[in-house]
Protein backbone atom coordinates (compact mmCIF):
# COMPACT_ATOMS: atom_id res chain seq x y z
CA UNK A 1 0.00 0.00 0.00
CA UNK A 2 2.77 2.33 0.98
CA UNK A 3 5.35 1.28 -1.12
CA UNK A 4 7.93 1.73 2.04
CA UNK A 5 8.95 -1.37 3.98
CA UNK A 6 9.71 0.43 7.24
CA UNK A 7 7.11 2.29 7.00
CA UNK A 8 4.64 -0.78 6.22
CA UNK A 9 6.27 -1.87 9.56
CA UNK A 10 4.89 1.65 11.26
CA UNK A 11 1.62 1.67 10.63
CA UNK A 12 1.95 -1.99 11.43
CA UNK A 13 2.66 -1.60 14.38
CA UNK A 14 -0.03 1.13 14.64
CA UNK A 15 -2.51 -1.34 13.88
CA UNK A 16 -1.71 -3.60 16.36
CA UNK A 17 -1.29 -1.24 19.31
CA UNK A 18 -4.60 0.01 17.98
CA UNK A 19 -5.93 -3.94 17.78
CA UNK A 20 -4.60 -4.53 21.21
CA UNK A 21 -6.16 -1.54 23.37
CA UNK A 22 -9.15 -1.49 21.31
CA UNK A 23 -10.09 -5.20 21.90
CA UNK A 24 -13.33 -4.94 23.40
CA UNK A 25 -15.00 -2.92 20.64
CA UNK A 26 -14.21 -6.23 18.49
CA UNK A 27 -17.77 -7.03 17.66
CA UNK A 28 -17.63 -11.08 17.26
CA UNK A 29 -20.10 -11.24 13.96
CA UNK A 30 -16.82 -10.27 12.14
CA UNK A 31 -13.88 -11.86 10.92
CA UNK A 32 -11.36 -10.68 12.87
CA UNK A 33 -8.96 -10.61 10.36
CA UNK A 34 -11.38 -8.28 8.44
CA UNK A 35 -11.15 -5.74 11.81
CA UNK A 36 -7.82 -6.21 11.86
CA UNK A 37 -7.22 -5.09 7.96
CA UNK A 38 -9.92 -2.32 7.98
CA UNK A 39 -7.75 -0.72 10.79
CA UNK A 40 -4.43 -0.92 8.67
CA UNK A 41 -6.32 0.01 5.97
CA UNK A 42 -7.45 3.00 7.89
CA UNK A 43 -3.81 4.09 8.80
CA UNK A 44 -2.04 3.84 5.32
CA UNK A 45 -5.08 5.37 3.78
CA UNK A 46 -5.02 8.20 6.44
CA UNK A 47 -1.25 8.09 6.25
CA UNK A 48 -1.31 8.58 2.12
CA UNK A 49 -3.49 11.37 2.27
CA UNK A 50 -1.78 12.97 5.01
CA UNK A 51 1.26 12.54 2.40
CA UNK A 52 -0.86 13.76 -0.80
CA UNK A 53 -1.06 17.43 1.41
CA UNK A 54 2.42 17.52 2.49
CA UNK A 55 3.50 16.68 -1.17
CA UNK A 56 4.89 19.69 -2.83
CA UNK A 57 3.64 20.61 -6.09
CA UNK A 58 5.55 20.54 -9.11
CA UNK A 59 3.50 23.69 -10.39
CA UNK A 60 4.34 25.37 -6.94
CA UNK A 61 3.06 25.86 -3.54
CA UNK A 62 -0.98 25.77 -3.18
CA UNK A 63 -0.36 29.49 -0.96
CA UNK A 64 1.68 30.71 -4.08
CA UNK A 65 -0.52 33.63 -5.19
CA UNK A 66 2.07 35.94 -7.77
CA UNK A 67 3.93 34.60 -10.87
CA UNK A 68 7.26 34.91 -8.22
CA UNK A 69 5.70 33.11 -5.84
CA UNK A 70 4.82 29.65 -8.02
CA UNK A 71 8.36 30.17 -9.41
CA UNK A 72 9.96 30.47 -5.99
CA UNK A 73 7.90 27.36 -4.73
CA UNK A 74 7.92 25.21 -8.20
CA UNK A 75 10.22 21.88 -8.12
CA UNK A 76 13.08 22.61 -10.64
CA UNK A 77 14.05 19.43 -12.82
CA UNK A 78 16.21 21.20 -14.98
CA UNK A 79 16.33 20.64 -18.63
CA UNK A 80 15.89 17.21 -20.21
CA UNK A 81 15.02 14.97 -22.88
CA UNK A 82 12.11 13.09 -21.01
CA UNK A 83 9.35 14.91 -19.18
CA UNK A 84 9.32 15.99 -15.03
CA UNK A 85 6.40 13.17 -14.82
CA UNK A 86 8.47 10.68 -16.23
CA UNK A 87 11.91 11.81 -14.17
CA UNK A 88 10.03 11.94 -10.65
CA UNK A 89 8.83 8.35 -11.95
CA UNK A 90 12.40 6.26 -12.81
CA UNK A 91 13.41 7.66 -9.76
CA UNK A 92 11.10 6.08 -7.85
CA UNK A 93 12.24 2.41 -6.31
CA UNK A 94 10.04 -1.22 -6.99
CA UNK A 95 9.11 -2.74 -10.25
CA UNK A 96 6.88 -1.74 -13.26
CA UNK A 97 3.59 -3.31 -11.25
CA UNK A 98 4.21 -1.29 -7.45
CA UNK A 99 5.06 1.88 -9.41
CA UNK A 100 1.49 1.43 -11.33
CA UNK A 101 0.14 0.26 -7.82
CA UNK A 102 0.81 3.76 -6.28
CA UNK A 103 -0.58 5.79 -9.16
CA UNK A 104 -4.14 4.11 -8.09
CA UNK A 105 -6.37 5.83 -6.16
CA UNK A 106 -6.04 4.73 -1.99
CA UNK A 107 -9.46 2.97 -2.54
CA UNK A 108 -8.64 1.22 -5.73
CA UNK A 109 -5.37 0.20 -4.23
CA UNK A 110 -6.76 -1.14 -1.06
CA UNK A 111 -9.32 -3.66 -3.01
CA UNK A 112 -6.93 -4.80 -5.15
CA UNK A 113 -4.78 -5.67 -3.13
CA UNK A 114 -7.43 -7.18 -1.07
CA UNK A 115 -8.23 -9.24 -4.17
CA UNK A 116 -5.34 -10.40 -6.00
CA UNK A 117 -2.27 -9.96 -3.11
CA UNK A 118 -4.54 -11.44 0.16
CA UNK A 119 -6.68 -13.50 -2.04
CA UNK A 120 -9.76 -12.07 -0.26
CA UNK A 121 -13.62 -12.64 -1.79
CA UNK A 122 -15.42 -9.70 -3.45
CA UNK A 123 -17.40 -10.16 -0.10
CA UNK A 124 -14.75 -10.03 2.14
CA UNK A 125 -13.34 -6.94 0.84
CA UNK A 126 -17.27 -5.35 0.99
CA UNK A 127 -17.16 -6.36 4.36
CA UNK A 128 -13.96 -5.18 5.34
CA UNK A 129 -13.78 -2.40 3.72
CA UNK A 130 -17.36 -1.42 4.78
CA UNK A 131 -18.13 -1.08 1.03
CA UNK A 132 -21.23 -2.01 -1.32
CA UNK A 133 -20.43 -5.13 -3.06
CA UNK A 134 -21.31 -3.61 -6.30
CA UNK A 135 -18.77 -0.62 -5.64
CA UNK A 136 -15.99 -3.43 -4.73
CA UNK A 137 -16.35 -5.23 -8.46
CA UNK A 138 -16.47 -1.31 -9.83
CA UNK A 139 -13.18 -0.19 -8.00
CA UNK A 140 -11.29 -3.47 -8.60
CA UNK A 141 -12.22 -3.78 -12.36
CA UNK A 142 -11.24 -0.30 -13.15
CA UNK A 143 -8.28 -1.01 -10.88
CA UNK A 144 -7.12 -3.50 -12.88
CA UNK A 145 -8.11 -1.83 -16.42
CA UNK A 146 -5.77 1.19 -14.67
CA UNK A 147 -2.66 -1.10 -13.90
CA UNK A 148 -3.25 -2.19 -17.68
CA UNK A 149 -2.66 0.19 -18.95
CA UNK A 150 0.07 1.85 -16.78
CA UNK A 151 1.97 -1.23 -17.61
CA UNK A 152 1.23 -1.20 -21.40
CA UNK A 153 2.34 2.30 -21.57
CA UNK A 154 5.59 1.29 -20.19
CA UNK A 155 6.40 -1.47 -22.74
CA UNK A 156 5.57 0.68 -25.78
CA UNK B 1 -27.23 -17.36 -28.39
CA UNK B 2 -25.03 -20.51 -26.91
CA UNK B 3 -22.84 -20.57 -24.15
CA UNK B 4 -20.12 -21.06 -26.23
CA UNK B 5 -20.62 -18.46 -28.70
CA UNK B 6 -21.23 -15.72 -25.70
CA UNK B 7 -18.43 -13.29 -24.76
CA UNK B 8 -16.68 -13.94 -21.64
CA UNK B 9 -17.85 -10.94 -19.23
CA UNK B 10 -15.36 -9.37 -16.36
CA UNK B 11 -15.95 -11.87 -13.60
CA UNK B 12 -15.76 -14.94 -16.31
CA UNK B 13 -12.20 -13.58 -17.66
CA UNK B 14 -10.75 -13.09 -13.98
CA UNK B 15 -12.16 -16.72 -13.15
CA UNK B 16 -10.29 -17.84 -16.56
CA UNK B 17 -7.07 -15.77 -15.48
CA UNK B 18 -7.39 -17.82 -11.97
CA UNK B 19 -7.87 -21.00 -13.88
CA UNK B 20 -11.34 -21.52 -12.35
CA UNK B 21 -13.48 -20.42 -15.22
CA UNK B 22 -15.68 -23.80 -16.37
CA UNK B 23 -14.24 -25.67 -19.33
CA UNK B 24 -17.83 -24.82 -21.26
CA UNK B 25 -17.00 -21.21 -20.69
CA UNK B 26 -13.49 -21.60 -21.71
CA UNK B 27 -14.14 -23.37 -24.75
CA UNK B 28 -15.09 -19.88 -26.18
CA UNK B 29 -11.71 -18.53 -26.16
CA UNK B 30 -10.34 -20.81 -28.60
CA UNK B 31 -12.65 -19.38 -31.12
CA UNK B 32 -12.76 -15.69 -29.97
CA UNK B 33 -9.70 -13.37 -30.67
CA UNK B 34 -11.29 -10.58 -29.10
CA UNK B 35 -11.92 -12.24 -25.68
CA UNK B 36 -8.84 -14.43 -25.93
CA UNK B 37 -6.23 -11.21 -26.20
CA UNK B 38 -8.88 -9.48 -22.80
CA UNK B 39 -7.86 -12.12 -21.29
CA UNK B 40 -4.42 -12.85 -21.53
CA UNK B 41 -3.90 -9.17 -20.63
CA UNK B 42 -6.03 -9.59 -17.55
CA UNK B 43 -4.41 -12.30 -16.61
CA UNK B 44 -0.75 -10.50 -16.93
CA UNK B 45 -1.91 -7.88 -14.24
CA UNK B 46 -3.27 -10.71 -11.90
CA UNK B 47 0.07 -13.17 -12.34
CA UNK B 48 2.35 -9.18 -11.55
CA UNK B 49 0.09 -8.46 -7.86
CA UNK B 50 0.16 -12.58 -6.95
CA UNK B 51 4.02 -12.36 -7.45
CA UNK B 52 4.49 -9.40 -5.48
CA UNK B 53 6.78 -9.93 -2.72
CA UNK B 54 5.18 -10.60 0.45
CA UNK B 55 6.97 -9.46 3.61
CA UNK B 56 7.44 -10.28 7.56
CA UNK B 57 8.42 -7.82 10.21
CA UNK B 58 11.34 -7.24 11.63
CA UNK B 59 13.02 -8.85 14.36
CA UNK B 60 11.06 -7.34 17.66
CA UNK B 61 8.32 -6.34 16.03
CA UNK B 62 6.20 -8.00 18.82
CA UNK B 63 7.81 -6.61 21.47
CA UNK B 64 7.22 -3.22 20.11
CA UNK B 65 3.78 -3.25 19.76
CA UNK B 66 3.40 -5.12 23.31
CA UNK B 67 5.29 -2.50 24.99
CA UNK B 68 2.34 0.11 24.00
CA UNK B 69 -0.48 -2.70 24.80
CA UNK B 70 -2.29 -1.41 27.87
CA UNK B 71 -3.12 -4.92 30.01
CA UNK B 72 -6.16 -4.92 32.36
CA UNK B 73 -4.64 -4.73 35.95
CA UNK B 74 -7.05 -6.99 39.04
CA UNK B 75 -8.11 -3.24 40.14
CA UNK B 76 -9.95 -2.43 36.99
CA UNK B 77 -7.49 0.04 35.87
CA UNK B 78 -4.93 -0.45 32.98
CA UNK B 79 -1.29 -0.28 33.08
CA UNK B 80 1.96 -0.25 29.90
CA UNK B 81 3.52 -3.41 30.30
CA UNK B 82 7.52 -2.12 31.10
CA UNK B 83 9.39 -2.26 27.79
Amino acid sequence: MVRDRALAEDLAQETFIKVLNGIKSYRPEFKFSSWIFKIANNAAIDHLRRKSIDTLSLDGAPSAETPDQVRATSLQLGDRTESPLAEVENRELGTAIERAIARLRPEYRSCIMLRHVEGYSYEEIAETLELPLGTVKTYIHRARNELRGYLEDRRD
Amino acid sequence: MSDISMHLNTDEIELWAQGLLPAARAMHLADCSLCRVEAERERKVILELVQLPKFAPSAGFADRVMAQVKIPTPSGDWEQRPS
